[in-house]
């Protein structure tokens, strides 16, 4: 029997960004600019240090939708604002929650957080197609 | 940050790109939290789906071989982004630049080999409380011309 969604369902997804991610994910990604890989880069651009790729943090949205459908396939969209720099040894938690079930689609709301409560995303939303 | 509303609409690409199996297993698990060393992308965290990056285990499940994870694509699609805001006409200080907003839609899943192309545009350029907002929307077509991935990516440039 496949899995039911209904709004109001809620799903967790907690990753930390170790010291070394920005640069993994450089690599992987080929978003190199120096604010992220190097933390004297980052200072001289006001930021106190690298920050980690906002689009990986956004991959991070991606897995925690795909985790709750059970099927990276069925990920139908992405959507959010970066408002806050997610810094190396910070750990985010991802809460989503379902605010719309119709014709085989699936709406979320996802709120991200780092470990002082901050959000380091701001309306970020994510679609799937489930059934 | 004076942004010249003339540029609106400028194009860029097409650009064409080529899904390798090893990139698509090295993006998953660099998103997913392994440790790559030389010669390995790391041991996949438990999380991370099997689809993504095991052959046998995605070659059972839904769609019957390995898929890319679905925001590989930026790996690719940002492309005509990263072009708008090295644009030497829009004169871009790049260490004042900082990723806005970002919206990815997925409409079918990305295999290995599969050659994509993406086109571009800047869809807006604005001031607001004395920030420059740099707007531009991607286009990712596959080689039997299906739209896979469209794209809006929005640059703040600060001060």
């Amino acid at each position: 029997m496949p899995r039911t969604y209904q709004p109001g369902d809620t799903f967790t997804h907690v990753r930390e960004c170790d010291r070394y991610r920005p640069i993994y994910y450089a690599g992987a990604s080929g978003d190199y600019n120096p604010i992220h890989i190097d933390p004297e880069a980052g200072s001289a651009a006001g930021l106190n240090g690298n920050i980690l790729q906002g689009l990986c943090t956004l991959g991070w949205v991606v897995e925690a939708i795909a985790g709750f459908v059970e099927d990276p396939g069925r990920v139908r969209r992405v959507k959010a604002r970066f408002s806050r720099p997610v810094r190396p040894e910070d750990t985010i938690t991802f809460q989503g929650r379902v605010t719309a079930v119709q014709d085989g689609r699936l709406t979320a709301e996802v709120s991200a957080t780092n470990q002082r409560g901050e959000d380091v995303l701001k309306g970020a939303v994510v679609e799937a197609f489930i059934g | 940050m004076a942004l010249d509303k003339q540029f609106i609409g400028r194009e860029y690409g097409p650009y064409r790109y080529t899904l390798g199996e090893e990139k698509m297993r090295e993006f998953t698990l660099a998103v997913g939290g392994a440790k790559p060393g030389a010669g390995t992308p790391g041991e996949p965290p438990a999380h991370v789906s099997p689809l993504l990056y095991d052959e046998q285990a995605a070659k059972a499940g839904p769609h019957g071989g390995l898929i890319a994870f679905p925001s590989f694509a930026v790996v690719f699609a940002i492309r005509p982004f990263s072009a708008a805001i090295a644009d030497p006409a829009l004169n871009i200080n790049m260490q004042m630049l900082v990723h806005g907003e970002q919206d990815l839609e997925f409409l079918d899943v990305m295999r290995p080999g599969d050659v994509m192309t993406t086109t571009g545009r800047i869809a807006d350029l604005y001031e607001r409380a004395r920030m420059g907002f740099v707007i531009v929307t991607s286009e990712s077509r596959n080689q039997h011309g299906t739209l896979v991935v469209k794209g809006t990516w929005s640059a703040i440039i600060r001060g």
